[in-house]
């Protein structure tokens, strides 16, 4: 009965524990239990009194009976956090504190079990595990390590990136000095020196790109990061991070280096070069292309299309070139091509211009290069001139070679016959008749002979040298020596010539040149009007042209320009006609560079325009 | 032989007519020689025989290099005349210019007459050749 009461008020009294706590006997079966203990696990609603501890507890795990067992031979024990799944399906975790129950006799009865939740401790551990492996894992990728510096024991804590970094063995404790004496003397030791110096000072943070030497002598970029890290207002130290960069340095560093090299590329090849996109604004344009151009900065072109610095017409071209290329994707390819600028300075390109597509395939603008040829295109047109001078000089060295041949062969013709006559002859009067025939050959031979004399001589005096000569002189000179052949015929100079005109000649051939077209002029006089000539001169180009101009038979110029200064070529029937007068003066003319134009309608007259080039 | 009814000599050079007229009159084949000092008095003497109902010279000996009217151009002037009679030209130069036998070669494509070329200078024995073929 008393042991009953006894035990009845025990139970009114553990019932009122605060603390989750259990009485179990040496049958682990439940003897006492506080209601914080039923409320925790959730026992309302069914009986725990006599249930064992297993009966109730179907999760609590294999070492909980090994710490119960050695309970009950008298040693308590913890049991770390025990999970327990709720009603409402939440991990709620437990600490039981187990201790032995003794009676008043010393004697264990059973064993004291006190739960207490721990769950948010447990949760809070599981989370800064996971944090504490992210915060790795994160640093292993990324190459950022931690560090913490002690300001009160000037120790440098550093996690195992950092150490890496550096090269040196985790346990590496540095003071604050040694550590910035890893970073490379100069710009990089001065920054992060500063940096500390301020940080600690003025609560400043930092980071800094900079160059320093690990342990093991590699050279390496990093990125030091750090800020002051205060307690209740007091400065502890530092902490930050330290990232290595040199991967990125180095690809950097290549980057601006290939694109300096492809700028120095661009920039110095002897073309232009510029990229434009689809409104064909220019994006990039070279140093030739910006001198080209006339601008002394690039940023002056850029955004700027055709129609900026060409008239409108040749934009045009440009603009349509352009968008042929951008829509067809077909490349222009050594395209010549006359540039004309505002201002009337003509050059010629070889032009390219090749489509840039982006991943889509689609244009998004163009590559232009420009080879200026102009002093090519002049240098083959002054070579296509001088062929044309050489083939011009060659027809008439060969002209001229056919000429003496024909006339040598004639006159050896002549002879050759006469003489065969001759042998076979026997009529004294026919004999004679054939001696004439063989003197008039022989002279002609050497009028022949006398003639081409002439003409070579001109060819060959080439070189004579030229002087400015005042072309009235001349003309007062030629018609005064020529004053009874001009009075014979009734002939009139008029003379529209001014005293100021001068032409660049040599003596000799003007005179020459005067004397046959005056006399030509008075020869093939018309019959039925008194000869009458007129000079004028007037300036073309670099030439001073000087004019004769007669009122006589005139000369069918379709039938006989080709002719007309060809040697023994007369075209009409006058007995003084020799065909070599013109010849000889388009050869005077030649060799002063110059040359003669002529227009004639027979019946009225012919006017012959002499080039004097007063360059040459 | 047969006689020809007439033969031309078209040449500025006094001493060529002279030597082929006396080589013509060596073989008596022909008692009317006509010549003419160049291609303008040819073609005009020649087209007043045709109008004259004169006979039409059957051989012609023509010179290229004269005054006026050169042998080429009398060519292109005669081979336009209708004439049914083939008449045996032949060119006499002492050119050697390529551009004279060229100017041949399309003459001769151009015209139903004979036309021959040869240098000059010509011997009894051409004459007797041309004569016989004509």
């Amino acid at each position: 009965m008393l042991r009953g009461t006894k035990t009845s008020l025990n139970n009114y009294l553990i019932k009122q524990l605060p603390k989750a706590t259990a009485f179990i006997n040496t049958k682990f079966e439940l003897v006492h239990v506080s209601d914080q203990w039923i409320s925790e696990f959730e026992f309302e609603k069914r009986p725990v009194i006599g249930q064992t501890i297993y009966e109730l507890f179907d999760n609590v795990g294999g070492d909980l009976e090994e710490v119960l067992e050695s309970c009950l031979l008298g040693k308590g024990g913890k049991i770390e956090a025990r999970k327990f799944t709720d009603s409402r399906n939440n991990d709620r975790w437990f600490e039981w504190t187990n201790i032995p129950w003794y009676d008043d006799k010393e004697n264990i009865i059973g064993i004291i079990i006190q739960t207490e939740e721990v769950t948010s401790q447990v949760l809070q551990r599981l989370k800064l595990q996971k944090l504490e492996i992210l915060l790795k894992e994160k640093s292993e990728i990324a190459k950022i390590g931690s560090w913490e510096y002690d300001v009160v024991t000037d120790e440098l804590l550093m996690c195992p990136m950092t150490c890496g970094i550096l090269g040196v063995a985790p346990d590496f404790r540095p003071d604050l000095e040694s550590t910035l004496q890893f970073y490379r003397e100069g710009y990089s030791r001065n920054t992060i020196s500063m940096a500390v110096f301020r940080s600690l000072e003025q609560g400043l943070p930092w980071s800094e790109k900079l160059q320093l030497t690990t342990a093991d002598g590699r050279d390496i970029w990093v990125i030091s990061a750090g800020k002051p890290l205060y307690k209740d207002g007091v400065l502890e130290g530092l902490i930050g991070t330290f990232q290595d960069v040199t991967e990125h340095v180095r690809s950097e560093i290549k980057i601006r280096e290939s694109e300096q090299l492809l700028r120095t590329v661009v920039d110095n090849l002897p073309l232009n070069v510029y990229i434009k996109d689809l409104e064909s604004r220019k994006i990039l344009a070279n140093r030739w292309e910006c001198e080209y151009l006339g601008v002394n900065d690039v940023s002056e072109l850029l955004g700027k299309t055709d129609f900026d610095y060409y008239g409108p017409e040749m934009a045009l071209i440009f603009r349509e070139e352009d968008l042929s290329v951008l829509n067809s994707l077909v490349p222009i390819l050594g395209k010549e091509s006359l540039n004309v600028k505002p201002d009337g300075t003509m050059t010629t390109f070889l032009t390219s211009k090749i489509p840039l597509t982006g991943t889509d395939g689609k244009a998004y603008g163009l590559l232009g290069i420009s080879l200026d040829i102009s002093n090519l295109k002049k240098q083959e047109s002054e070579l296509r001139d001088l062929i044309s001078v050489t083939t011009l000089q060659n027809k008439k060295l060969v002209n001229f070679a056919h000429i003496v041949s024909h006339n040598l062969r004639s006159h050896s013709a002549n002879f050759s016959m006469l003489l065969d006559f001759l042998k076979s002859e026997t009529d004294e009067n026919e004999k004679r008749r054939i001696m004439e025939m063989l003197t008039m050959a022989s002279d002609n031979l050497l009028d022949t002979l006398e003639n081409l004399n002439e003409v070579v001589s001109i060819s060959t005096n080439a070189g004579q040298e030229k002087k400015s000569l005042r072309l009235n002189e001349k003309i007062d000179s030629v018609t005064q020596s020529m004053r009874a052949f001009l009075g014979n015929h009734g002939a009139k100079i008029i003379n529209r010539v001014t005293d100021d005109t001068f032409v660049k000649a040599v003596p000799a051939y003007l005179e020459s040149i005067l004397i046959n077209f005056i006399t030509n002029a008075v020869k093939y006089r018309h019959p039925d009007r008194a000869p009458q000539i007129t000079l004028s001169t007037w300036e073309s180009d670099h030439y001073t042209v000087l004019s004769i101009t007669d009122n006589g038979l005139g000369i069918d110029m379709e039938k006989h320009r080709d002719k007309l200064f060809g040697m023994y070529k007369t075209f009409h029937e006058n007995p003084e006609a020799r065909g070599l007068g013109l010849y000889i003066t388009k050869n005077q003319v030649e060799a002063m560079e110059g040359k003669i134009t002529t227009s004639s309608k027979v019946g009225k007259g012919t006017t012959f325009n002499i080039y004097f080039n007063e360059k040459a | 032989m047969k006689k020809l009814n007439a033969i031309s000599v078209i040449d500025d050079d006094p001493i060529t007519i002279f030597g082929i007229k006396k080589m013509l009159d060596a073989i008596g084949i022909c008692d009317t020689i006509i010549t003419y000092s160049n291609g303008k008095l040819a073609i005009d003497g020649i087209r007043e025989r045709i109008a004259g109902n004169q006979a039409v010279p059957e051989v012609i000996f023509l010179d290229i290099n004269m005054p006026i009217m050169d042998g080429w151009q009398f060519l292109e002037e005669f081979i336009a005349i209708p004439l049914e009679k083939t008449v045996h030209i032949n060119i006499v130069t002492s050119s050697i210019d390529p551009v004279d036998r060229q100017n041949w070669e399309f003459y001769k494509s151009k015209t139903h007459h004979r036309i021959d070329f040869k240098n000059k200078p010509i011997r009894q024995k051409d004459i007797e050749e041309i004569t016989n073929a004509a």
